[in-house]
C-alpha cells in the first residue's frame, strides 16, 4: 500500500535530520504565555562591575551617554495564531504565504546570529571556567553563590581592551588567548551568538563604560568598544549622586531589576576614572514545565539543619548522568539552552564537586557524556531563588591577574594618558531563580549513592534535597551561570 | 559507552553487546515501538526482536550511528508485526500514523513517474530540508518517533486542536510538493 510505502521510505530518510528531530527544542507561542496556559518563567541575572580609581583625587561632570553602540537589527518572530482564520482556524492562502515569508525573514535572520558560535567552542572556554570557577565558588561556607563566567570573560576582555603591556598579558593569559586581536573576535561572535531582540525573546550580554568627564580619553577606544564589545560609553560627574543613580538605572534595566538589591549600595567614589559594566540577563522557561499541583513540601538538608522547603516533582522517560562523585540531570529550555543539576553523592559535599575538573568537564561538555543512560526519572527538585555578591578583586589576583590592581605597575595607556590608575573594585553580582515555568535543583536520593557505578536500575529518583551545583547553558554551550545553593 | 565501541563487541560476537544496547538505547527503542504499536507487550517483543536482529546484521553492517540504525529497524518491525496481526489485534498507534500518511500520497493524475523506496526517500529528505527547524522536528516527530499529537502539542507549547491542524497542514504541503515534481507513490 502506497502509505505503508512512504512509512517505509520515511523510515530511511537521513540520520541527521532523525537526530535532529530529537532534540530539536521547539518555539513556544508568545500569546500562550500571556494567557498564562504555561507556567512559571526562570528568571537569572548576573552583573559585573569594575571600578577603577586613581592614585591621586578627583573631577566634576555631568551623566550623558558618549558613543551608543548600535545592536544588529532581527526580524520579528511571526506569531503562527496571528495568521490564523479565526472561523476556520486554519491556516491557508495568503495568509499562509504572509506567514512563511514572515517566519522565513526570522528564520534567516536568527541562523545569521547563531552563525556567530560557529567560530568558537565550549573547549576555547574551558580553562578559564575550569580556574575561576575553583577560585569564586570553592569554600562556600554553607553560603549560596553564583557566578557567570560569561559574564566575568566579557568584563575581562573589555579590561584588556583598555590595557597594555604586563597589564594585559595578564588578562590574555587568564581568558587563554595569544592575542587581543583572537580575543576580539572571539568576543565579538560570542556576544551575536548570545544576542536575540525578535519579539519573542530579548537576550543581551549589555556591555557600558562609565567615564569621568573631566579626563580626557582616546576616542579611538571608545568607538571600538563600541564597535566589537557592542558597548556604550557615558561620561558624568564622578561622586554626583544622579551620575550614581544613572549607573544604577542602567543596570537594573539590563538586569529586568533583579539585582535592586545589589544595586541599590553601588556608586562612584568622587576618586573613579572610569568604570567598565556587564551585563547577563537570561529568562527562560522550561521545554516542559512542572505541574503546580504535583509541588509539595519537603526538607532540604543544608549544613545548618533542616529546612521547610517546596519541590517539584516531575517523572518520565530522561537521561541520566553521573561522574566519580556525582550524579546529574539535565533540563532543556523551551528557547534553547539547558540547566543541569548535580547532586554530590553521598559522603561528598558540593566542594569536592567544584574542586574535581570531571564536573567542569560535564557543564562544558552539554550532554555530550559517556556516563549516560535513557530512564524513568523521579524528579523532585527544590524551587530556589539564590544570589549572592562576590568580590572579584582577591580572586582574579589569585589568578594572576595583579598588575591592574596595583598603582605603580598599571598601564591604562589605550584608554587615557593618565598615570597611577588602579583596578580598585571589582564586584560580580548574580541571582538565579527557579520555578515550575521555570527551573531548580536540590535533592538527594538513596538511590544515587552509586558513585561512579552506572545506576542498576530503569528507574531513578533524582531528588534535590540536599547542597548541590547548578549550570545554565546557553544555546552555543557556553556556561552562563554556575552556582551553588547551599540554602534554597 | 560509545557506539564504536558497542558495535565492537557486535564485532567480536560478545554477548555483552546486547547489554549494553539495552542499557543505552533501550528506553529510546521502547519509546518508538510502544508509540507506534500501542500495544505494550508487543512492544516489548519488537524490541526484543531489534536487539536479535542488530546481533544478526553486524557484522557486516557496521552503523555509524548506533541510534538511528536501532530505530529503524524498530519501525521496520513495528510495520512487519502490524501487518502480520492486524486481522487479529488493534494496533491503534499503527492505524492512526498510516491513516494520517495516507494525507501525503499524491494524487494519482497523470504522474510522469512513479517512485522507488530509495527515490522516495531522497524526494522527502528534500522536502524535510525545505522546512523550517520547527515543522520539520514536528513532522518527524509524529511519523518517524509516532509521538503523539497531544505530546507534540505540550512540547510546542499550543492546543493538541491546534497541534492537530498543524499536522494537517504539513501532510498537505508534503502531497503538494510530490504533486509539484509529478511523481506518484
Amino acid at each position: 500500500m502506497k502509505r505503508e510505502k512512504l512509512y517505509d521510505s520515511l523510515t530511511q530518510v537521513d540520520d541527521d535530520l532523525v537526530q535532529e528531530a530529537e532534540t530539536h527544542t521547539f518555539r513556544r507561542k508568545k500569546r500562550f504565555r500571556l494567557l498564562g496556559a504555561i507556567a512559571a518563567v526562570l528568571v537569572v541575572a548576573v552583573t559585573a562591575g569594575i571600578l577603577l580609581h586613581p592614585a591621586s583625587s578627583p573631577l566634576i561632570t555631568n551623566a550623558y551617554a558618549i558613543a551608543e553602540a548600535q545592536y544588529p537589527e532581527m526580524a520579528q518572530f511571526p506569531d503562527y495564531m496571528d495568521y490564523l482564520d479565526p472561523e476556520t482556524m486554519e491556516i491557508s492562502g495568503k495568509n499562509e504565504e504572509d506567514f512563511y515569508e514572515a517566519y522565513d525573514a526570522w528564520y534567516e535572520s536568527r541562523k545569521a546570529q547563531r552563525a556567530y558560535a560557529e567560530s568558537y567552542s565550549a573547549d576555547d572556554l574551558s580553562d578559564f571556567v575550569h580556574s575561576s570557577t575553583l577560585e569564586l565558588l570553592s569554600g562556600t561556607d554553607g553560603e549560596n553563590r553564583v557566578y557567570s563566567p560569561l559574564n566575568v570573560y566579557m568584563a575581562l576582555a573589555m579590561l584588556a581592551e583598555v590595557t597594555e603591556g604586563d597589564s594585559r598579558a595578564q588578562i590574555l593569559s587568564l581568558l587563554g588567548v595569544d592575542s587581543l586581536d583572537t580575543l576580539r573576535t572571539r568576543t565579538n561572535a560570542i556576544w551575536n551568538a548570545n544576542y536575540r531582540d525578535d519579539g519573542a525573546v530579548t537576550s543581551l550580554l549589555a556591555n557600558s563604560l562609565w567615564l569621568d568627564e573631566d579626563i580626557s580619553y582616546e576616542k579611538d577606544t571608545l568607538e571600538r568598544l563600541a564597535r566589537d564589545y557592542f558597548a556604550s560609553s557615558y561620561s558624568g560627574q564622578m561622586g554626583d549622586p544622579a551620575y550614581d543613580k544613572a549607573l544604577r538605572d542602567w543596570l537594573n534595566e539590563q538586569t529586568g531589576g533583579l539585582l535592586e538589591e545589589q544595586i541599590t549600595g553601588l556608586e562612584f567614589s568622587p576618586e573613579t576614572v572610569f568604570a567598565l559594566a556587564s551585563t547577563v540577563y537570561f529568562c527562560a522557561k522550561w521545554q516542559d514545565e512542572f505541574s503546580k499541583s504535583a509541588t509539595e513540601e519537603g526538607i532540604f538538608h543544608s549544613a545548618d539543619g533542616d529546612v521547610p522547603c517546596e519541590f517539584m516533582y516531575q517523572s518520565g522517560s530522561d537521561t541520566y548522568y553521573w561522574g566519580e562523585q556525582f550524579g546529574a540531570i539535565r533540563r532543556s529550555f523551551s528557547e534553547g539552552g539547558s540547566m543541569c543539576f548535580l547532586l554530590p553523592d553521598e559522603g561528598k559535599t558540593v566542594d569536592d564537586l567544584l574542586e574535581d575538573s570531571e564536573v567542569m568537564d560535564f557543564i562544558l561538555a552539554n550532554g555530550d557524556w559517556g556516563n549516560s543512560k535513557d530512564l524513568t526519572v523521579h524528579q523532585r527538585i527544590v524551587k530556589f531563588d539564590v544570589s549572592s555578591q562576590l568580590n572579584l578583586s582577591e580572586g582574579l589576583q589569585a589568578l594572576g591577574v595583579t598588575d591592574v590592581f596595583d598603582a605603580a605597575a598599571s598601564d591604562f595607556s589605550p584608554l587615557t594618558g593618565m598615570d597611577g590608575l588602579f583596578l580598585s573594585q571589582a564586584t560580580h553580582g548574580a541571582r538565579v531563580a527557579i520555578d515550575e515555568e521555570g527551573c531548580t535543583a536540590a535533592a538527594f536520593t538513596v538511590m544515587m549513592a552509586c558513585g561512579a557505578a552506572e545506576p542498576p536500575e530503569e528507574e531513578i529518583d533524582f531528588t534535590l534535597d540536599r547542597p548541590f551545583v547548578f549550570a545554565i547553558t546557553g544555546e552555543d554551550g557556553l556556561p552562563l551561570f554556575i552556582g551553588v545553593v547551599n540554602q534554597p | 559507552m560509545e557506539d564504536l565501541r558497542i558495535v565492537e563487541l557486535y564485532r567480536r560476537r560478545d554477548e555483552q553487546a546486547i547489554v549494553e544496547t539495552d542499557c543505552k538505547y533501550g528506553a529510546y527503542c521502547r519509546r518508538i515501538s510502544e508509540n507506534i504499536l500501542s500495544l505494550r507487550e508487543d512492544a516489548d517483543e519488537c524490541v526484543n526482536d531489534t536487539y536479535h536482529a542488530a546481533w544478526t546484521h553486524i557484522p557486516p553492517d557496521a552503523p555509524l550511528s548506533l541510534r538511528g540504525y536501532l530505530g529503524r529497524i524498530v519501525r521496520n518491525l513495528s510495520l512487519s508485526r502490524y501487518r502480520k496481526n492486524r486481522a487479529a489485534k488493534r494496533y491503534e498507534g499503527m492505524d492512526l500514523l498510516l491513516s494520517e500518511l495516507n494525507d501525503c500520497v499524491p494524487a494519482p493524475d497523470c504522474p510522469e513517474k512513479t517512485l522507488e523506496g530509495a527515490e522516495l526517500t531522497e524526494y522527502l529528505n528534500a522536502w524535510l530540508r525545505s522546512l523550517d527547524a520547527d515543522d520539520r522536528a514536528l513532522f518527524l516527530r509524529r511519523y518517524w518517533y509516532g509521538d503523539s499529537v497531544k505530546s507534540l502539542a505540550a512540547a510546542a507549547g499550543c492546543t493538541a486542536n491546534q497541534m492537530a491542524q498543524r499536522m494537517l497542514t504539513l501532510r498537505k504541503r508534503l502531497r503538494g510538493f510530490l504533486e509539484k515534481k509529478g511523481v506518484s507513490i
